[in-house]
């Protein structure tokens, strides 16, 4: 309970889902600017909350992913400002590393890269490499000593304003397990936006929570109260939770969502129904189980009804286009 | 009868290394999936001990000098030789080639135990029993998170006959639970290979085709106390394609390399605790699928391909109204729901106990896919063309690299970066090396280029 812990944070640098951040009136939106003085409000918290603890910001940029701070210091701004009587000076120095680094990198991009799909995976990973580090590292000195096995309590807090990309949902899927093996708990915030079910499931199944807020002026109060507190508190305070996870997956096929689905035993594709041949990795099946299964379909057929929002497609990178998850 | 320590089918290329030569650096099975806290632990064990090139025996063991395998450096430091060291093991265990083999997903495996009295000796630290079930426990939770879908039971060998020891099932609890009473299993006379595999194939005779079927001998006895001619069950077991595995803690004997030769498993002999555990884990990776030409059939289209059919459950949230379990007949609120008869069952991937339809969720799906789609092995960098143009950090964590190559002699080769800095082929950017070996034993995607 008593352990420092780490928080690695994500933010969602998308240029354009901002700018219809900021535009939105209705559900209502917040600028960029506006988020990142919250932001700054709540790193500070978390450093604040005591002495030990670290942190690390990571951007997740079109195209590319980058590490905007660290308490390590492996990204230092030129400090160049007078210090400031008022302010405490580690608090200082984190917002303007990370101003500075912010502004470097987004000043380094031309309008013309700006469709490629946010590096949100890259980011990923590399939270977890880092964790990785971090926590290996304390661990080795702490053996001798107390011989517990993690002197860290790591965390993962994604800031999302994009939707989902449906190529990157085996990457994501990866880094879930990955965070799961790490014990390191995902937290996702969703500024803007529709609902993001890849980061629904991370959350779900890292024992993070998922937040949808409402009103994004008070995104300071909504960060405080549940991304605040490291997981070990959590059973002990409210975190808002998911109810209704779905495991459902859809077809590859034609990305209906199915309740029992056929499925490839070579490369665990999806189908709706009976195929002769695997589509993704052209697999001939035999007639005879074709056969049986025909035999058996009439109770697998309404599987699908009209209207249930979409779920999560379970599909692979390249075989197919998303179904989208949820109009917004 | 004779003792020996290799594997079948190994073809241990290099002699020359002598410390470390338990890490075998053969085949596509290799173990990918240890974690390096291990390899340090291994290391402690098994390093030093006069004899340049044979790893000790347990039993030979008295002493071991791990003060002899490393140098010090010129500073007088030895800090940097154990870490160039540790290094070289983890990125050894990284050498397999990625080819894209086909791999059973589904697998169905029955763990056999020893319980006979060969198993209270104590050449391996504290008995050979304790040891087993400490690694079997530890393998078992290995092997489920490897391999979502897939099933264990236990079988014990003990007074000459097959014992039931956990039925066949798809929770890792379920299957811990049943051998975490040790008191239950208390080892006692002879073992009976026959009946125990007997046993084994008959649990496992209902599956499907698609499916994979082993059996995984953990064997510490030199005899088997048989009812009937186990030649007879092995040809059974060759024509039911079920893959015999045997770990054994004492010495070769012949009827257990041939139960493994001939039906495509791996035979082992544990020669101390780490290498038992090496052999072990070697065994939690889907197998590679053997093409299967049978002499019969022709070149049938491959008959282990199949389309299963499974459904998606509807987890039912924590404040639904609570209602009996169809598999334990707890009342709970929480569970999901087959999707073909409705019934509750409390955890997935499962067959549902009423219409048997085997349920997943995506994501135990999604959890094999990285075995279908592995990240491509990194390649060392051996020298730096242009320093000025490369980057200063780890492509992943940041951690700077260091800038003067490793003084270590012989430390080139092996794939083993003197600078620290492996390289993605797709995306040419640098890792360290724990990032290397995190990314490809945990993350399975790289950080570079998201695949």
């Amino acid at each position: 309970m008593d352990k420092p812990s780490h928080l690695s944070v994500i933010l969602d640098l998308s240029p354009t889902q901002w700018a219809l951040c900021a535009q939105s009136t209705n559900p209502p939106g917040i600028s960029l600017q506006a988020f990142l003085s919250q932001l700054l409000a709540f790193f500070n918290a978390h450093i604040a909350c005591k002495d030990e603890n670290t942190l690390a910001v990571f951007g997740a940029l079109p195209g590319q992913s980058v590490l905007l701070y660290s308490s390590t210091g492996e990204v230092v701004a030129k400090d160049t400002e007078p210090t400031d009587p008022n302010t405490y000076r580690p608090f200082k120095t984190l917002d303007a590393t990370v101003m500075n680094s912010l502004a470097e990198h987004i000043a380094s991009f031309d309008g013309v890269s700006e469709e490629a799909p946010i590096g949100l995976v890259g980011c990923l990973t590399k939270a977890l490499c880092y964790i990785n580090r971090v926590t290996s590292n304390s661990s080795t000195p702490s053996s001798e000593g107390e011989g517990s096995a993690a002197s860290v309590d790591p965390r993962i807090l994604v800031l999302s304003v994009s939707p989902d990309q449906s190529s990157t949902y085996i990457p994501i899927m990866n880094s879930i397990f990955s965070a799961q093996k790490l014990r390191v708990t995902i937290d996702v915030c969703k500024i803007y936006g529709a609902e993001n079910v890849f980061l629904q499931q991370a959350a779900h199944l890292t024992g993070g929570a998922y937040v949808q807020v409402e009103k994004p002026d008070a995104l300071l109060q909504y960060m405080m109260m549940s991304f605040l507190p490291p997981p070990a508190l959590r059973q002990l305070i409210s975190v808002p939770t998911q109810d209704r996870v779905d495991f459902r997956a859809a077809c590859f096929c034609h990305k209906r969502i199915v309740e029992i689905g056929f499925v490839c035993s070579v490369c665990l594709s999806i189908f709706c129904q009976p195929v002769p041949v695997c589509s993704t990795c052209r697999t001939k099946f035999p007639i005879k189980t074709l056969q049986r299964l025909n035999a058996s379909r009439p109770l697998a057929i309404s599987a699908s009804t009209p209207g249930t929002p979409a779920r999560p497609p379970a599909q692979r990178n390249g075989t197919a286009t998303p179904a989208t998850p949820r109009p917004g | 009868m004779a003792p020996e320590g290799r594997r079948i089918g190994d073809t241990f290329a290099d002699d020359s290394d002598s410390d470390v030569s338990i890490f075998d650096h053969d085949d596509a099975t290799r173990a990918k999936n240890k974690g390096k806290g291990k390899a340090i632990d291994r290391r402690k064990k098994d390093k030093g001990k006069g004899k340049a090139k044979e790893q000790p025996y347990a039993w030979e063991a008295s002493y071991t000098r791990s003060w002899d395998t490393v140098q010090e450096d010129e500073a007088g430091s030895l800090q940097g030789a154990v870490q160039d060291l540790i290094a070289r093991g983890r990125r050894r265990r990284l050498q397999a080639p990625a080819a894209a083999i086909r791999r059973t997903i589904i697998r169905h495996l029955v763990l056999v135990l020893d319980l006979s009295s060969a198993m209270m000796d104590r050449d391996m630290r504290p008995t050979r029993f304790d040891l087993m079930l400490q690694y079997a426990r530890e393998f078992i939770t290995e092997w489920f998170d490897q391999n979502p879908l897939g099933q264990i039971g236990v079988v014990g060998m003990r007074g000459g006959l097959g014992e039931r020891i956990g039925e066949m099932s798809g929770n890792p609890q379920d299957v811990l639970k049943s051998i975490s009473e040790r008191h239950k299993l208390e080892p006692n006379g002879e073992p009976s290979l026959q009946n125990a595999i007997e046993m084994a194939r008959s649990s496992m005779s209902h599956l499907p085709t698609h499916s994979s079927r082993e059996i995984l001998v953990i064997f510490g006895s030199l005899t088997t106390c048989d009812p009937g001619n186990i030649h007879d069950t092995l040809d059974e077991c060759v024509k039911d394609r079920i893959r015999i595995s045997i770990v054994a803690l004492a010495a070769e004997m012949k009827i257990c390399r041939e139960l493994c030769e001939k039906t495509g498993g791996q035979f082992g002999v544990a020669m101390n605790e780490g290498h038992f555990k090496d052999l072990l884990f070697e065994l939690i990776p889907p197998p590679a699928q053997r093409a299967v030409t049978r002499a019969n059939g022709g070149p049938a289209a491959n008959p282990a391909a199949d389309l299963m059919i499974m459904g998606f459950p509807m987890r039912l949230p924590d404040t639904s109204p609570p209602s009996l379990c169809v598999c334990h007949s707890q009342m709970k609120s929480e569970g999901f729901l087959c999707p073909r008869c409705l019934a509750k069952v409390c955890d997935v991937p499962t067959d549902c106990d009423i219409c048997g339809l085997m349920i997943v969720s995506s994501p135990h799906l999604a959890r094999s896919y990285h075995h279908l789609f592995p990240v491509k092995p990194y390649q060392a960098v051996m020298t730096l063309e242009d320093p000025s143009n490369s980057s200063k950090r780890c492509h992943g964590c940041s951690v700077a690299f260091r800038n003067t190559p490793s003084t270590m002699t012989g430390a080139s080769g092996e794939g083993f970066s003197p600078l620290g800095r492996y390289r993605c082929p797709e995306c040419k950017n640098d890792f360290c090396t724990d990032c290397d070996v995190f990314v490809h034993d945990v993350v399975h995607c790289c950080p570079g280029c998201g695949k």
